[in-house]
């Protein structure tokens, strides 16, 4: 693992990163098979280039995320990026998330989780898709639980060629009744209950290095 | 231990139980059985405490009057219910949820070097892959997984009463047998009392002795010993009124 401190523009490959931020902006230029984890960092936009035959897997988790955030994926030919996002919010935001599919053979997965506990939390998602482009895929699912406050979600595939396999899921809830019920089954207080359910369903798109963190404390670099 | 004194029981303002009395005693086994939709689950469910019975009558629990409690008030005084359908909980590992349990239950916080070992210890005795300590609850798992990892949590949590509801159900037969055999060695270990709801006869036949309670029509219309409990399991429920007293307590 490496761990970065990093600032406005940052060229990475082939390893895994953990970068420490120390401006509100970032721009990643990505080149071969990248993995990277922001933890509780706080920025307002994120610009993602994505050199053809790269691979990225991101993490970006904030257990309170207080800031607007606009992120920018541009993607041309060979590459792939599985995009994980997850925070709980505790007042309004506002996330937007551009893909850009520019060229051929690209894939686009993008997850998002939030927790609204208070305020309004609106996840806009735009995958776009070039016209004459030829085997893409672009896949959404975005995942979001009211618990005091609200998730609003706009999924949007924007598809301006015709090859390409395009899917996306969208659920907003609360917590489950029943998996309260079996948990409190089992001598869990309603509280402990309603937390486990709650990290478990933001650390659900998150990998071990995100949970094994975040339960220490630590910020990542 | 348990005590249910004339209870009237409703769902929706539909009354499904009145006037039920059932008391089982520490280390007691009973047997609810009845057909389909007679609302067997439905008292496991008014022992565990779901809000979604509409309770009348009295329910006692060591002495104490339980009726009005909450399920994890009624779970923290040792009752368990394993149902035919455990829940998954995704994001939610066993391992976390047990360590809470444990700890909320012993008061203080579990030494995980030796939570570790005892669940391991549990899966080894239950045939169960230990890499389900990690894994989510019942996420993904078989019919026979989910009903071994609920086992699992009960050995952990020692409960003193426990609730079997149609456990067996959607099992194999060797499945149903492990099953059996597990619950058996549980309750010579821990002699909690088990009240049994089942349309099978592995499970009940694995014990000595018990009581069978024959529900219809929103009461116990007969009860007996081992005995009659067989003999329904061979002739059927349609007959049970014309059942002579022999095996009846």
């Amino acid at each position: 693992m490496n761990k970065l401190l990093v600032s406005d523009i940052i060229d990475l490959e082939n390893g895994e990163y953990t970068l420490k931020v120390n401006s509100k902006d970032l721009v990643v230029n990505i080149k071969s098979n990248v993995t990277i984890y922001l933890i509780n960092e706080n920025l307002n936009k994120l610009d993602i280039i994505m050199q053809d035959n790269s691979n990225l897997k991101i993490y970006i988790f904030n257990k309170i995320w207080h800031n607007n955030l606009d992120v920018n994926i541009k993607q041309v030919n060979n590459s792939k990026i599985n995009f994980n996002m997850s925070y709980t919010n505790d007042s309004d935001s506002n996330i937007v998330i551009n893909n850009y599919l520019e060229g051929n053979n690209n894939e686009s997965i993008i997850n998002t989780r939030c927790v609204s506990n208070i305020g309004n939390s609106k996840i806009i998602i735009n995958v776009n898709v070039a016209k004459d482009t030829i085997n893409n895929i672009a896949v959404e699912d975005i995942k979001g639980i009211n618990n005091g406050g609200f998730v609003h979600i706009e999924p949007n595939i924007i598809v301006l060629s015709n090859e390409v396999e395009a899917n996306h899921l969208t659920t907003i809830g609360s917590l489950d009744r029943d998996a309260i019920n079996y948990l409190l089954s089992k001598g869990i207080s309603n509280k402990d209950a309603k937390d486990l359910l709650l990290n478990g369903f933001i650390y659900s798109n998150m990998d071990n290095y995100i949970k094994s963190l975040d339960e220490r404390g630590e910020k990542g670099a | 231990m348990l005590e249910l004194t004339d209870v009237n029981l409703y769902i929706n303002d539909k009354v499904l139980f009145d006037n039920l009395s059932l008391k089982i005693n520490a280390g007691e086994i009973h047997v609810l059985m009845g057909k389909n939709g007679v609302g067997k689950s439905s008292i496991a469910k008014t022992i565990m405490g779901d809000d979604t019975y509409k309770v009348e009558g009295s329910i006692r629990y060591n002495g104490k009057d339980i009726t009005n409690l909450s399920i994890y008030e009624r779970a923290k005084l040792g009752i368990y219910l394993l149902n035919q359908t455990p829940t998954q909980i995704e994001g939610v590992t066993n391992a976390e949820m047990l360590r809470i349990a444990l700890s909320e239950k012993n008061g203080k916080p579990v030494d995980i070097f030796a939570f570790n070992k005892e669940l391991e210890n549990a899966c080894e005795l239950l045939e169960l892959d230990k890499s389900f300590i990690h894994r989510e609850i019942n996420v993904g798992c078989s019919g026979g997984e989910r009903k071994k990892i609920e086992l699992l949590h009960m050995w952990i949590l020692k409960p003193s009463f426990i609730i079997l509801d149609e456990i067996d159900s959607g099992l194999d037969v060797d499945a149903i047998k492990l099953v059996a055999s597990r619950i058996k060695k549980y309750y010579e270990e821990y002699n909690p009392a088990i009240l049994i709801i089942t349309h099978s006869s592995t499970l009940i036949n694995t014990f000595d002795n018990f009581i069978v309670h024959i529900l219809d029509n929103g009461k116990i219309v007969k009860e007996g010993d081992k005995s009659l409990a067989n003999t329904v399991l061979e002739t059927g429920f349609k007959n049970i009124n014309a059942l002579n007293n022999e095996h009846l307590l």
